[in-house]
């Protein structure tokens, strides 16, 4: 290895990147994905557009209508229409829900009332939880004495906040999409370019030409990693518990992961269009599927829970979670353990990369 | 016209290696989308303690099944069981103690301990009215004076495959539309036979319309394929409304795709610029337009934004046709909106690439 040789490449990478521009977009697009995921991935539902028909306009109707406007899960609207205008109301999605109260409920009560409830099931997820407000609504507003009382405590998340539980998560996904794609193109661009010959012809050995490769991509989204903490913190208001150097250190990892994934892609990838959207491809869903801002991956069916411990996105997140949320560090043994994995697969894709890079046409 | 068809066609079919992944893009990548998100919470894991009556506690455990709950573990104290939730194995945690055991028999108000990780908030919260329905059921005495009758109406089950591979395919069909599109035009003026095409005796709009029509005719196919085989034959995808609708939003959809791609392709001089401009529009466009979230959760101004969105009535139109059932008359504003936001984007793309002076 000679330092020279890395020296000169890098400085071509370097003013190759400032100058096509890739420098903003460097620092753009996570910042942007961070945001736009951020705000715009709202699990908890609020503000259902609820529509209610009231037959019996008696004084326990007009309770639960009450009881329904009195929260910020619901919008309501009490109309006085039939069952078919509402039906197609739901159809149309000009409502979430229609709440029908059937005439003579109060007088029906103990003898078979029934209230019907009609939600909208096209997005599962919001008319799972709808569904559980509308029941927890309606018992409580019928005063019953219930037997067992459940007393919830929250960890890691005390407020039940969706930006602490979908932020952090992001870290994972983007450090996994963009330092990898950034690789995949600088180095297939010279592919596509010609200027691989140099590469073939010139004597730099191949870990050389590697290290020349990976340094730019690394020491840029180096810099991202501090970037992102401050929106993460600043912006989205989401608690760091944990140590601040845990934290940087995986995420420097992390980020080495991504790049060896990049070299990978590049290898078989020939234009820059093909190495782009293979890269984001083989990233973007499993950082988004086993990244834990869906669903934590302790409760995953036994075949996706074997497929998330294939991907380093769950390690990785696990640790941030960790420093963002939980606070145990390197305290805890399944922290080390999963740092180490980190290491492993930083080391083996990078070695992978390097010995199957080729330095002749085949 | 149709020999610029067929030269586009020949371009695509000879790069192997991006007919592979429009393929992937179109088959595998929504399976595993479908398949693999679930939002709504299924297996969750969850420990106890017990440190009352077993018999009692056992019975109330019990009720705690598959598909929402994963076998629960039993944990010999608080400390072990807490352990395993800052190490998030479990996720819920359930504390049995003596005086909930006692009160329970004696018919007082028992309180029950439910420790839960709440990271996921969302799904914890749908969690804890699992737990507390499961509980409500437990207790058979319990009267209430009058029945709840809730339908999910369009989805009874809450079967997530439906939703998730039908989001996943529109959003493949935009990232492919913008990439397809925007580089069958810049292509040529990185090779700089696009000053040739327009000296050609050909009028520019033509040569601009059938490039984007040959792309669009793939995406079809692709769309056709990823319906037929994954939406339908994989997931058993009811359909309540008309699947010509669903083919024609879809056509127009993609024209309206192909006029931002036009634009990307007016202003980027190079495919890495067209990949960068992609990328930075594709994401707001596709996670803001409500394909993945409901819209109405959306604060006030994205919900604004979104009328500029081809994206927001191909995603509306798609669940109205598939889920709700909608109609041809109903579906006419998402028609009409598509067509009027590609005609505007076409003619903004034609004045900056379709001329040569």
């Amino acid at each position: 290895m000679r330092l020279n040789v890395i020296k000169a490449y890098l400085k071509k990478e370097f003013i190759d990147l400032i100058r096509n521009k890739m420098i903003i977009l460097i620092y753009l697009i996570p910042t942007m994905i961070l945001i736009l995921f951020g705000y715009g991935i709202k699990l908890e539902v609020t503000h259902t557009r609820t529509i209610i028909i009231d037959n019996d306009h008696s004084k326990l109707s007009l309770e639960i209508i009450n009881k329904f406007s009195h929260t910020k899960y619901f919008d309501v609207k009490v109309e006085n229409i039939s069952y078919k205008e509402a039906l197609h109301k739901l159809q149309t999605n000009k409502a979430d829900m229609i709440v029908i109260i059937p005439p003579s409920f109060s007088k029906d009560l103990y003898k078979g009332a029934q209230i019907g409830v009609f939600i909208d099931g096209s997005f599962p997820l919001r008319a799972v939880t709808i569904e559980g407000y509308v029941e927890k609504l309606l018992i409580h507003g019928f005063n019953i004495k219930l037997p067992i009382k459940i007393e919830n405590r929250n960890f890691f998340n005390e407020a039940m906040r969706d930006y602490n539980a979908i932020v952090p998560g992001l870290f994972g996904l983007i450090f996994l999409v963009v330092p990898a794609s950034l690789a995949a193109i600088i180095i297939v661009k010279e592919k596509e370019v010609g200027t691989i010959f140099n590469f073939y012809s010139a004597p730099i050995k191949k870990i050389e030409f590697v290290i020349a490769k990976i340094i730019p991509p690394f020491l840029f989204h180096s810099l991202n990693i501090f970037i992102l903490f401050l929106w993460a913190t600043y912006l989205f208001d989401v608690p760091f518990r944990g140590n601040f150097f845990i934290f940087w250190l995986t995420s420097e990892i992390y980020i080495l992961i991504s790049v060896g994934i990049g070299i990978l892609v590049s290898i078989v990838t020939s234009t820059q269009v093909a190495a782009l959207v293979l890269s984001v491809i083989i990233t973007v869903i499993p950082g988004f599927l086993y990244s834990g801002i869906l669903m934590p991956i302790s409760s995953m069916d036994k075949e996706s829970y074997i497929e998330a411990h294939i991907f380093p996105v769950s390690y990785y997140n696990h640790i941030i979670y960790d420093t963002f949320l939980i606070g145990q560090g390197f305290k805890s043994s399944l922290n080390v353990l999963y740092f180490i994995i980190l290491c492993i697969y930083a080391f083996v894709l990078i070695a992978l990369g390097t010995l199957l890079i080729k330095k002749a046409i085949k | 016209m149709s020999a610029i068809l067929k030269k586009e066609f020949l371009v695509f079919f000879r790069n192997v290696g991006l007919v592979i992944f429009v393929l992937y893009a179109f088959t595998m990548d929504i399976y595993i989308a479908g398949k693999g998100i679930k939002v709504t919470p299924r297996h969750v894991s969850i420990g106890y303690v017990n440190e009352g009556d077993i018999a009692v506690v056992n019975k109330i455990i019990s009720h705690f099944h598959s598909p929402q709950f994963k076998k629960p573990k039993l944990f010999l104290n608080e400390k072990s069981l807490k352990e395993a939730i800052y190490n998030r194995k479990i996720m819920v945690g359930i504390v049995f103690n003596k005086e909930f055991v006692n009160n329970l028999l004696s018919g007082k108000t028992a309180k029950l301990q439910v420790l839960i990780d709440s990271t996921a908030a969302a799904q914890a919260e749908v969690t804890l009215i699992y737990i507390q329905n499961i509980l409500l059921k437990f207790e058979h005495h319990l009267k209430t004076p009058a029945s709840i009758d809730i339908i999910k109406l369009f989805n009874p089950n809450a079967n997530t495959k439906w939703f998730m591979s039908l989001s996943e395919l529109m959003s493949d069909i935009t990232m492919l539309g913008l990439i397809l599109i925007a580089v069958v035009f810049v292509r040529e003026k990185e090779n700089g036979t696009w000053d040739i095409m327009l000296l050609m005796p050909v009028k520019g709009s033509l040569i601009i319309f059938a490039k984007i029509l040959s792309q669009v005719l793939i995406l079809m196919a692709g769309i056709t394929i990823a319906v037929g085989l994954i939406v339908f034959g994989a997931f058993n995808t009811p359909i309540n409304g008309n699947i010509f609708n669903f083919y024609l939003i879809s056509f127009l959809f993609s024209f309206a795709i192909g006029g931002i791609a036009l634009v990307i392709a007016a202003i980027s001089k190079t495919i890495l610029e067209v990949a960068h401009l992609t990328i930075v529009i594709m994401l707001p466009l596709i996670f803001l337009s409500g394909a993945w979230t409901p819209l109405s959760a959306m604060s006030p101004f994205i919900q604004f934004l979104s009328y500029f969105s081809p994206l927001r009535y191909y995603i509306q139109a798609t669940q109205d046709i598939f889920f709700r059932g909608s109609g041809f008359m109903d579906l006419l504003p998402y028609f009409g909106a598509e067509f009027l936001i590609a005609v505007i984007l076409f003619y903004i793309g034609y004045r900056k690439i379709g001329r040569l002076f």
